[in-house]
Formats: C-alpha cells, sequence, structure tokens
C-alpha cells in the first residue's frame, strides 16, 4: 500500500465518520427526476441478449432477475420470494413473489423458463457459461422454478441476476426472433422502473412503476443522459445538468476536481472486483521463454502505473485473480512480493534467456486514457532493461481484432470479475482456440490449470476451493502469461443532495433506493 | 459556355452538372464501401457486449445483417438498394439508416447553416474593415484574429467554451441540444435550443470566420488597386460608397466560393464539435458509427455529404452570375 492509498483512505474514513450522522437524520422522500450519465446509446434494451454495458444500466433497472446481490455480495430474492438448495448442490428450487410485468400480466415460472432456455441460454455470452453446467430448468407449477446442475457450480447465483438472467415476457416474445423483437427497444420488464422514452443520440426516460412487487422507487423519474465525451460528462455534473457519474463513464483524472467542488460527493471504493492486464503473447518469439516473461515482470514498476496512469486508483496486482476474493489469493505468491520493482534482475534474466534486442509491440484501446500513459511509463522502464516497446494504438473494433487473433506482443485489457472469478477470470488463464474476443488471448495452454479451474469453479465451499486457486496461483505466478498490473478502484461523483447509490452491488442496479434530500 | 444568358441557361447548366454528379457519387459510393470493408474491426463485436457471445450467436447476427457475404456481392446488394431509395439498415441503432438520418438531419441542418450564415456575415464584415486601412490598428486585430482562428482545433476551443461560458460563467448549457431538467414547448423551446446552440455554434464558426476574414481582405485590396476603382475614386466617390457598393461585389466572388468549397469541411468539422456538446446530429452519428464499425450509417452520411456538396457547388455557381454580370450559363 503505498503513502497516497492510505492518505485516501484515511481520508474516506473520516469523511465516513462525518457523513454518518448527518445521513442517519434523513429519511428517504419520494419524488423528483435524477439525471444519470451514460457514455454512450444502448443498442437496445433487452438484458437478455446482451452483456453490454449501457444495455445493463438501463435494462436492469426495467427487468427483473430470480435473485439480486446487495452491495456486500449477498444475493437476495428478486422476484424468488425463497430458493432452497439440495444437499448435494445439484438442484435448485426458487418459489417466486407475486408479480406482474408491465403491462399487467402476471409474472410465471413459464416466462422464467422460456427466458433462460430460449432466449438467453442461446444469445447471453455470461448465461451460456452457466447455462453449461445446467442439465435443467423446469417448471412443476407456476409459481416454482427448478434448476438441476450437471456438477456443482459456485457461481450459479450470481448469474441469476438480471444482468444475466433477466425474466423477459413469454407473451411478447413467443414466435418472434429474439434479437429482432420490437419490444428490445421498448421493454416490458416488471422491475422498479417502466420505459417511458428513448430518443437516440440524447436520452432515454425511465418512469416509477407503482405496480412493484418490491419496495416501490422512491424517484418519479430517471433520465439517463448520454454524454460521450468523458471531459463533458465531468463539466455536465459540475453544472448541474447531471446528478450522477458512475461506473465506465467515469474519468479517474478528473476525481480530484470533482471531489474539490463543495456541490458534489464523491465516492471510491470496490463494488465489483476488476482487474486491469497486460497479456503477454506467448507465442512470439522471445516471449514464449519465461525468464524474459518474468524480466518483464521485474522491469515494471506497477505502483507508478497505479499513481501516474490511474490516478492512484488502484493496488498493484497481487496475483492471477486480483486481491478483491479471499479464497483467490494467496498471500506466499503475491505478485508484490515475488516481483518487486528491480531492473537489475530483469536485465540479468533477460541476458540468461540470451535475448537482446527485443522490440515489441504494444496494442490497446486508443480510446482508453489510462491505457495510453500506463504504455509510456512501460515503454521508458521496458527501455532501461533493453526492451524496445513500440506503442500502437487502435480504435477499439481493431483492438478486439488485432489481439484476439494474437496479432500483439503485449496488450492492456480491464476484465471484470462479475462477482466471480469463475465468470470473470479464468476465460484468461483457460485454454481455448484463437480469435474468440475476450477469452484467453496469450496462447497459453496448460492443461493442469485447465483442470483445476474446473475443479475451483465447481466447488460451492470456499475453504475447497482455495485449495485449487493456491496451487493455480503457484504456477502462474511462475509461468506469468499475464500481468496483472492492477486491481481498479471503482469511483462515482454525484449531486451532493443525491442519496442511496450502491444499495446493490452492481453500481448500474438498484435505481430504485435513489432518492434527493431536502437541501 | 453558351452565351444567350437567362434563367434557361442556368437550368440547363444545372441538369448537365446534375447528370455529371451521378458517377461522381457512384464512385464516392464504391470508394467508401470498398475502404470500410478492407478497414480492420467487425462491426459484430459492438453488438454482442464485453463477455465472449456463444459462437453460433455471432455467426446468426453476422447472418441477419448480412455480413457473412463477400465484399463484391455486399457492395452489389448495397447499390442496388441504394437506387431503390434503401439506404439499408443500422446494425447499432435497429432501425433504417434513412429514418436514422432524418431524424438527426433537421438539428445539424440548423447547426451548419447557422454557422455559414455567422462566419461568413462576420467573415466578411471584418476582412472589409481590415481592408479599408491596410496596415491600420483595426487590419492588425482583424488579421490577428484571423490567424488565431485559422489555427485553434475546434474540438479544443469548444472544450474552452464550455469552460469559460458554462462553467465559469454558468451563463450558456454545456451540452444537449435542450435542456433536461425542464421541458419547454412553443416559442421557449426554441429559445432553450438556441441557447445551447450558441457554443457550438461559436466553436464551428471561428475557423470559417478567419478563412472568409483573409479572404475577403486579400481580395479587397486586389480590387482596390485596380483601374476601375482608380477611375471611380478620379469621379470623385466617396471611399466608403466605392468600397461597398463597387469593390466589394468583385471581390466577393472567391470569397463565395470557399464559403461553398468549405461546406464539406463544415460537416467534418460538426462531427467533432457535435462530439464535444453531445449534440445528437449528423456529426454525432458519424463519428458513433465509426466506432461501433456501424457501415450501412457510416455510408449513408457519407452519400448524404457528398451530395450536399455537389448540391452547394451548384449553388455556388448560381451566385456567381447573381454578383457578377459578366458571367452567364
Amino acid at each position: 500500500m503505498t503513502w497516497s492509498t492510505v492518505k485516501r483512505a484515511l481520508f474516506v474514513f473520516a469523511a465516513l465518520l462525518l457523513a454518518v450522522p448527518a445521513a442517519a437524520q434523513e429519511t428517504p422522500v419520494k419524488g423528483g427526476t435524477a439525471i444519470v450519465i451514460l457514455g454512450s446509446d444502448p443498442e437496445h434494451l433487452n438484458v437478455g441478449i446482451s452483456t453490454s454495458y449501457p444495455t445493463g444500466a438501463v435494462g436492469a433497472n426495467i427487468y427483473s432477475g430470480l435473485v439480486r446481490s446487495r452491495a456486500d455480495g449477498r444475493p437476495e430474492g428478486d422476484l424468488a420470494s425463497s430458493w432452497t438448495v439440495s444437499d448435494d448442490n445439484l438442484t435448485y428450487t426458487f418459489k417466486l413473489r407475486q408479480a406482474n410485468f408491465h403491462d399487467g400480466t402476471p409474472v410465471t415460472s413459464a416466462d422464467v423458463v422460456y427466458s433462460m432456455l430460449q432466449i438467453e441460454a442461446p444469445n447471453h455470452g455470461r448465461f451460456k457459461t452457466a447455462y453449461d453446467q445446467i442439465a435443467s430448468i423446469e417448471a412443476p407449477d407456476a409459481e416454482t422454478v427448478v434448476i438441476t446442475l450437471k456438477v456443482p457450480y459456485a457461481p450459479l447465483l450470481s448469474l441469476l441476476t438480471v444482468f444475466d438472467a433477466p425474466v423477459l415476457p413469454k407473451h411478447v416474445f413467443e414466435g418472434t426472433d429474439p434479437l429482432t423483437n420490437p419490444a428490445n427497444d421498448a421493454p416490458i420488464g416488471s422491475g422498479p422502473f417502466k420505459f417511458a422514452s428513448w430518443v437516440r443520440g440524447e436520452r432515454v426516460e425511465i418512469v416509477r412503476n407503482d405496480d412493484y412487487f418490491l419496495d416501490e422507487a422512491l424517484l418519479d423519474k430517471i433520465i439517463f443522459r448520454i454524454v460521450p465525451q468523458d471531459v463533458a460528462r465531468s463539466t455536465a455534473l459540475e453544472v448541474g445538468e447531471a446528478d450522477l457519474l458512475w461506473g465506465f463513464y467515469m474519468p479517474p483524472a478528473d476525481l480530484p476536481r470533482l471531489a474539490s467542488d463543495p456541490n458534489l460527493n464523491t465516492w471510491t471504493g470496490i463494488t465489483i472486483p476488476a482487474l486491469y492486464f497486460v497479456f503477454i503473447n506467448t507465442n512470439t518469439p522471445g516471449l514464449d521463454d519465461v525468464r524474459v516473461r518474468q524480466a518483464i515482470m521485474y522491469a515494471v514498476d506497477r505502483d507508478q502505473v497505479v499513481e501516474q496512469a490511474q490516478g492512484g486508483l488502484g493496488q498493484a496486482g497481487s496475483g492471477p485473480f486480483g486481491a478483491g476474493f479471499a479464497y483467490a489469493y494467496d498471500e506466499s505468491t503475491d505478485y508484490r512480493t515475488r516481483y518487486p520493482f528491480d531492473q537489475e534482475k530483469a536485465k540479468a534474466l533477460l541476458a540468461e534467456a540470451g535475448v537482446s534486442g527485443l522490440q515489441l509491440r504494444f496494442v490497446y484501446d486508443s480510446a482508453r486514457g489510462a491505457f495510453a500513459a500506463a504504455g509510456d511509463i512501460m515503454r521508458d522502464q521496458l527501455r532501461q532493461v533493453g526492451i524496445d516497446l513500440v506503442l500502437q494504438p487502435a480504435e477499439r473494433a481493431v483492438m478486439v481484432d488485432r489481439v484476439y487473433k494474437g496479432d500483439y506482443d503485449l496488450t492492456m485489457q480491464s476484465f471484470t470479475s462479475s462477482g466471480d472469478p469463475t465468470i470473470g477470470y479464468h476465460r484468461i488463464y483457460r485454454s481455448a482456440a484463437p480469435g474468440t474476443p475476450f477469452v484467453n488471448a496469450t496462447g497459453y495452454s496448460n492443461p493442469d490449470i485447465d483442470a483445476w479451474l474446473d475443479q475451483a469453479g465447481g466447488l460451492a465451499d470456499q475453504d475447497a476451493r482455495a485449495e485449487y486457486y493456491a496451487r493455480i496461483n503457484e504456477v502462474l505466478a511462475n509461468d506469468v502469461p499475464v500481468m496483472v498490473m492492477f486491481d481498479e478502484l471503482a469511483s462515482e461523483a454525484s449531486s451532493g443532495n443525491l442519496r442511496g447509490m450502491r444499495t446493490l452491488l452492481d453500481q448500474r442496479d438498484g435505481l430504485e433506493f435513489l432518492w434527493f434530500a431536502k437541501p | 459556355m453558351a452565351a444567350e444568358g437567362g434563367g434557361n441557361g442556368l437550368a440547363l447548366y444545372a441538369l448537365r452538372r446534375l447528370i455529371n454528379a451521378v458517377p461522381l457519387v457512384l464512385g464516392v459510393v464504391v470508394v467508401n464501401f470498398v475502404l470500410i470493408a478492407l478497414a480492420p474491426g467487425d462491426p459484430v463485436m459492438s453488438l454482442i457486449g464485453e463477455y465472449p457471445a456463444p459462437a453460433e450467436y455471432v455467426e446468426r447476427v453476422r447472418q441477419d445483417f448480412g455480413l457473412d457475404k463477400s465484399v463484391p456481392e455486399r457492395l452489389w446488394l448495397y447499390l442496388v438498394n441504394v437506387a431503390k431509395g434503401d439506404l439499408g439498415f443500422s446494425f447499432a441503432n435497429r432501425q433504417p439508416v434513412l429514418d436514422l438520418l432524418l431524424q438527426r438531419l433537421g438539428r445539424t441542418l440548423v447547426l451548419m447553416l447557422s454557422t455559414v450564415v455567422v462566419a461568413s456575415t462576420v467573415g466578411l464584415f471584418l476582412g472589409v474593415i481590415a481592408a479599408r486601412k491596410p496596415g491600420s490598428v483595426t487590419d492588425r486585430g482583424a488579421t490577428g484574429f484571423a490567424l488565431v482562428g485559422y489555427a485553434v482545433p475546434e474540438f479544443w476551443l469548444g472544450q474552452i467554451l464550455i469552460l469559460v461560458f458554462a462553467v465559469l460563467l454558468g451563463w450558456l448549457p454545456a451540452g444537449g441540444f435542450r435542456s433536461v431538467r425542464v421541458e419547454y414547448t412553443g416559442m421557449a423551446a426554441s429559445l432553450d435550443m438556441f441557447r445551447h446552440m450558441l457554443l457550438p455554434m461559436a466553436a464551428l464558426s471561428f475557423r470559417y470566420m478567419a478563412i472568409t476574414t483573409r479572404l475577403t481582405r486579400a481580395s479587397l485590396l486586389e480590387v482596390m488597386s485596380s483601374q476601375y476603382i482608380v477611375a471611380a475614386r478620379g469621379r470623385g466617390l466617396s471611399e466608403n460608397t466605392i468600397l461597398w457598393r463597387h469593390a466589394l461585389r468583385a471581390a466577393a466572388l472567391p470569397v463565395v466560393t470557399v464559403i461553398g468549397y468549405n461546406f464539406g469541411f463544415i460537416v467534418a468539422g460538426s462531427a467533432l464539435v457535435e462530439t464535444v456538446f453531445g449534440w445528437p446530429g449528423i456529426g454525432r452519428l458519424m463519428y458513433d458509427s465509426i466506432y461501433t464499425r456501424d457501415y450501412p450509417v457510416l455510408l449513408g452520411i457519407l452519400l448524404f455529404v457528398s451530395m450536399t456538396v455537389i448540391v452547394v457547388n451548384l449553388i455556388t455557381d448560381a451566385f456567381y452570375a447573381v454578383l457578377d454580370p459578366r458571367v452567364r450559363y
């Protein structure tokens, strides 16, 4: 932990001490309109057929899932009032609440089964990973859904939230192509807000659902305003043209400025753990030698990258799965002690490998400021050990194409864990054929690792999972196909009188808890 | 060129120009299509989100949008459809490209036309007062302004304007094309939109104001030293009459050419300015569709831009005849 992180932690702590008594006196009030910023238009609003970030931001507040995750990660019933798990961890039985879709039709178990089998399993990337572990999804009666697994699968519940398995109205989708159904642009869900209108390029409006089955939303209306430029997003908040800026859309560089504005509140912390990685292409001559990869680990000062490229919003990478999951973290293989910043050691390893004059291409998404800054720092530091790093910024579409077809040497990427390393991170280390976006792009393949990943993903017991992760950590700490740059700290900025943010785990979810304190 | 003159000649000339424009537009479409098809990046990627999608799903999306066909096949289909007035279907927006363009067109035209009017008027005026007394303080001020205006990039100027007028002074909104918190109707709505338009318009006009100023000044200085002006002076006409009535009309010809010529650049500039100000027009749409590889939309916009440039140039030519009686079609 660097000094500035300590200072920041102290500051946050002090702020909490001050803020808690004030907040405790406030009682939530109904009414008002909040303006929430999006960086781009959603492609459509159907969370059941896309993992896209803006689609989730709007759609999560219109649809409901079976369960939802509180801010501390604890699952609770959303459409499900309760559930039971069989002793062998294979059968999950969910009881549904009395709920209606926004068109007045009751939500039944048939909608749940239809959504999962007909819409999400074939079309939704993350739900598909869960579905591969599922033997059957059945509806014995109108209020009951039974999911039977092939093997125990720990992250099942976190894949039954609105982001992965939203319950869509069967009567709207049946007999149509779910990809082109007009309801994708004017969704009918059962969530706390109803879709109201959408002017592409400008805004999406949702209004309170007065027939909601849980606690009714406090705000009358939420306007998602689309502001493509990151500088303009911070400005919109400063001049009072928006109330909430979060997640992917928050420019970390602007945080100190927004924090000093007396009319705004800012927050930093971890909600869903996310990691920034540098993938090392093991098919590049030179990088196929483990000593060269280790030399790169020694040669880069990851603390400096956090400070300068990420505005201090992070913690130097500690292992393949970060420090966010206690069971997947292993102190004995912590990269921060295993690979301290040591350029002499890096030079020695390169000499031992007989590598000199290595020239590497660093491919990254040009729209990501932190990637560019990290590239600059890495170029300087790698030059000290005799590696020439050539920065190759590319537009996102080009970057995805190049990286996942293996046309790069080093690349920076950021992945979210989605609440479980099995969902978010296993795909980075498991063997995969080249060409599939967002999976293993390093060419690293180790049958032991593949087997252990499957084991770790299947167990519900965290101690048992920890054993497998310890083995994986040990091998990967030596092989380092991926340099884990840092664990990301999320940040958020909001109007001074907005309350109720981050009640649920995903910052985009749970907007029904938002309310405005009286000035 | 036929010398009989009159409206008939102009109409025939316009018709001939339009017929000549057909192969030009066709060329533009084909070149753009091939360039975009050869560029790296897969439009399907922006549709599936940030998580690996099932391979069958990706394949199905590809088929839905006809992206599984070869480039020549897709080009042929595209040309046939365009000839029928169908510009295709947007991947990212999931609606017909033509509808999308029409929705955004009005907002961009308002911005562009006011930019052209303001930039030309102010630019002409500054050019004239600069040329009146070359070397004077006014002249140096105007040319200095023109130099700066020409050098400043639009997106940077836009951000500075936001900083000064929206953040520091709080006089004008920072972005968008209408207020988000309040819904106005009727006159108030127009006024609200006008307030939102001032800063993007200023950012977009600066450069063209500068070009027009410099060109007007140079052109006027040249005309002012010609023999007929010397003759006018000899007849004892006042300097103001000579400048505004005799010299400006002749000097305006190259200026009009440049205004017309710059129309295409204003569309390009609007992509940057609309993005900085969150103005949901054609420029923003172009920026977004490049980012998401939304080919049909991008092609539609490029087609629209090239047709606009052709039409504007035609109008420019017609203007020559009005300005200069010696020009006949």
